[in-house]
């Protein structure tokens, strides 16, 4: 594949998210961010979003895994995913991250 | 972009210009003040936030409104940063909830450090968390996701913060509004409780501020973030001076204007002086509360505080002799102050002295001397410089003393009496009181006796206070309260305050008996308060006598009944150390009596008796009374040096007349 189709497939890619719901405005934010000052902007801003995210979610995992979990460790620990997410624009996840929150406020571990 | 940013801050430091740093504006500033367009570009910011991907987008975002951008993840390191660097940020933007230190915090210890505006954020929208930050003291408050719009604003929270404290600075006058930084130093004027209240009064007043008052209290050399206004040192001088003025106008007529004019003190400002009234204002007010603690409060109460006021003052005196001495001196003081609307300082100067003349190393006799004279020295001190003179007095009180003991505190009310009429009146019930207090510090008998005294004395107008006014003679001013020390603490107190005894002291001072400087040296100072010795007093004087002679009567008669319990005991209040000067016949009398009487007082309690005959008798007539100071104050003068005999007479002349001769009888029997 060229450049060319690369592109346009993310772009489609993203832009598929967008309608679903995955990306939101934030995302359109972050794009704009970028400029000739910071040409992979939103690449670094993405990658680091992942790896933290993908930190915070092992943590949060492992937190669901005790027998007794403790919630409002977790409270934390999601409150952070859903800062993080939400200033990436990643919407559905930070919508995911509420849900979390309310269970766990619930003490609802099923949910 | 550097330069941008120096131009930028070049502007932002011209906004600051005004303020002379904000924030420690570094000398980026230099000298244009031109706010250019570029503002507010160039702003420094500093962002503290665990997420490192909302770090990242959030230096983006800044970079793109072209501030000078800062992160960090870690919340201690920020205020680390902060501490090194203290001109280098000009807004800081947080996040709340961090993993090594709470968002609040940073933001109490942002504020109370450094003074920055301080922007909240976070993920958390709900209204008590955004409100919980607003009473940390946040700027503001952002939700994350954060956009950029939101962080082109964050400008106006330097501005306008910066353009706040321009403001406070305008208005708190030109001279600095840090007198009370300086108040509270001032330890010398107020005396040590004075000052204590000054300065628990000044540290909330520091704390209120935090960017004002604390910058100027921690960035005293540096530029302070709010300009810095010289301060006011309220020197002993110049707050005598003051004092002085406020005594002239009346306590509740001294408005600051008048009080600027009067003093005239070329660089003080209305702002100073209003400052300095109200913390004057609040020390009399402590003053007072502290001076009916112990009974004296309220010197005008007339006889019935008499009473109250003796009862009180004579448990206080009786149980530690230093403390009675505190006692007396206090609410001499306070009396004093209030009487004559003088700064409270006064009153702690003079319980100070009060607490000095207990320290000094007197004799037994001293320290009740000591109480009243401290007493008065306080009163003296507050006034001004003739504080000294207390000192002095009170030297010579040891001597005499020796023999005397509490007198001094008899002494010292009826020093007081005769202040200056109205106020002096206060002084005097006070003095009347301390030294009754005093005398029953001294002794137990004595204490009935002196509450007996004080009653009479209290009656008396409290003259002596207005000593202080004349702040020059002042030593005499407070001085009525030497007047109890009949023994050797009259002595000096009426010394010192022979001021009063010019006028008249009081007669009815030496009417107080002169207390057997032995026995008890209860200075009955029969709150013959010499009337003022103080000039201004001289007019009370007159009425003083005359009050005094009542009060004589008065007081003779608790005397009387006082000495005789105390075997010759002679309650010579000391009338009236009036330090005016022309006590010094008082003092005189009062001194030499008592040691005669102390001497020969031993054994006999007759001459007391025949004192308090005579003093009532004396009393009676107000003419008597003045008569009587006169007798006195021939007799005393030729006393000073007196032996026991002579100083019998002395002594008795005080009581009047009558009552020398009728010790000198005594004695010679």
């Amino acid at each position: 594949m060229d450049l060319a189709a690369l592109k346009t497939q993310l772009k489609n890619f993203v832009q598929s998210m967008f309608e679903e719901g995955v990306l939101d405005n934030q995302f359109s934010q972050i794009q704009a961010l970028q400029d000739s000052t910071n040409p992979n902007f939103v690449e670094e801003v993405i990658t680091l979003f992942c790896n933290d995210a993908e930190r915070i979610i092992n943590e949060i995992n492992r937190n669901l895994g005790y027998q007794n979990v403790d919630f409002s460790n977790l409270d934390s620990y999601v409150h952070q995913l859903k800062g993080s997410s939400s200033s990436i624009g990643a919407n559905r996840l930070k919508l995911a991250c509420a849900n979390l929150r309310q269970a766990s406020d619930e003490r609802n571990k099923e949910g | 972009m550097a330069t941008m940013h120096r131009v930028v801050q070049s502007s932002v430091s011209t906004s600051d210009a005004t303020t002379t740093s904000y924030g420690g504006l570094t000398s980026c500033k230099a000298a244009d003040i031109v706010i250019s367009d570029q503002f507010p570009a160039g702003l420094r910011v500093l962002v503290v936030d665990d997420d490192i991907t909302c770090l990242k987008i959030l230096e983006q975002m800044l970079h793109r409104c072209r501030y000078h951008v800062t992160t960090c993840p870690q919340a201690k390191v920020a205020l680390n940063l902060l501490r090194e660097r203290k001109g280098c940020f000009d807004v800081i933007l947080s996040d709340v909830y961090m993993p090594d230190m709470d968002g609040y915090k940073l933001l109490e210890h942002v504020g109370l450090e450094m003074d920055l505006p301080v922007i909240m954020m976070s993920a958390d929208g709900s209204t008590r968390a955004v409100m919980k930050g607003i009473r940390h003291g946040a700027c503001d408050y952002l939700i994350k996701p954060i956009r950029e719009e939101e962080l082109k604003n964050i400008w106006q929270h330097v501005v306008r913060k910066k353009w706040n404290e321009n403001k406070e600075l305008e208005h708190s006058g030109s001279l600095d509004d840090t007198d009370q930084h300086k108040r509270g130093h001032d330890d010398a004027e107020y005396g040590s409780s004075a000052n204590d209240a000054t300065d628990t009064s000044l540290k909330p007043l520091k704390k209120r501020s935090n960017s004002k008052e604390g910058d100027d209290g921690e960035i005293d050399n540096d530029d302070p973030s709010t300009s810095k206004k010289p301060r006011v040192v309220w020197s002993v001088e110049l707050h005598q001076q003051f004092v002085s003025a406020v005594n002239q106008l009346g306590i509740d007529k001294a408005v600051p204007k008048r009080i600027l004019e009067l003093m005239n003190v070329p660089g003080l400002t209305r702002e100073n002086v209003a400052s300095h009234l109200q913390k004057f204002r609040l020390y009399l007010k402590r003053i007072s509360g502290v001076a009916q603690q112990g009974g004296i409060a309220n010197p005008l109460c007339g006889p019935v505080e008499a009473n109250v006021k003796i009862g009180s003052l004579g448990s206080f005196n009786i149980q530690p002799l230093a403390a009675s001495g505190q006692i007396p001196p206090q609410t001499l003081a306070a009396l004093h102050a209030e009487l004559l609307g003088r700064p409270a300082g006064n009153l702690v100067v003079a319980m100070d002295q009060s607490a000095l003349l207990q320290a000094t190393p007197h004799g037994p006799k001293c320290i009740q001397v000591d109480h009243g004279v401290a007493f008065i020295q306080h009163l003296v001190k507050s006034e001004s410089s003739s504080s000294k003179h207390f000192s002095q007095s009170f030297a010579p009180v040891e001597d005499v003393a020796s023999g005397f003991r509490s007198w001094p505190s008899n002494n010292i009310d009826t020093a007081g009496p005769s202040n200056s009429g109205g106020l002096s009146t206060q002084n005097g019930n006070m003095l009347i009181d301390l030294l009754q207090q005093q005398q029953q510090l001294q002794k137990p008998q004595q204490r009935s006796t002196v509450s007996e005294l004080r009653r009479s004395i209290n009656v008396q107008p409290s003259c002596h206070v207005v000593p202080s006014q004349s702040s020059a003679s002042f030593q005499a001013g407070n001085s009525p309260v030497s007047v109890t020390q009949n023994g050797s603490y009259s002595r000096t107190a009426v010394i010192d305050y022979n001021f009063l005894s010019s006028q008249s002291n009081c007669p009815s001072l030496n009417i107080g008996q002169v207390s057997d400087v032995n026995l008890q040296t209860t200075g009955v100072l029969s709150g013959y308060i010499p009337p003022a010795s103080v000039s201004p007093s001289v007019s009370s004087c007159s009425v003083y006598a005359d009050n005094c002679a009542s009060q004589q009567v008065q007081t003779s008669s608790i005397t009387f009944k006082a000495s005789r319990r105390l075997p010759g005991f002679v309650h010579s209040t000391s009338n009236i150390p009036d330090p005016y000067g022309s006590t010094k016949s008082g003092d005189l009398l009062n001194q030499e009596p008592f040691n005669n009487l102390g001497y020969i007082n031993k054994g006999t309690c007759l001459p007391a008796k025949f004192a308090v005959d005579e003093f009532q008798s004396h009393l009676s007539s107000s003419s008597h009374g003045k008569v009587f100071s006169e007798n006195i104050g021939t007799r005393v003068k030729q006393e000073p040096s007196m032996e026991f005999g002579d100083n019998a007479k002395v002594g008795i002349p005080m009581l009047q007349q009558f009552p020398p001769n009728d010790l000198m009888s005594v004695f010679t029997e």
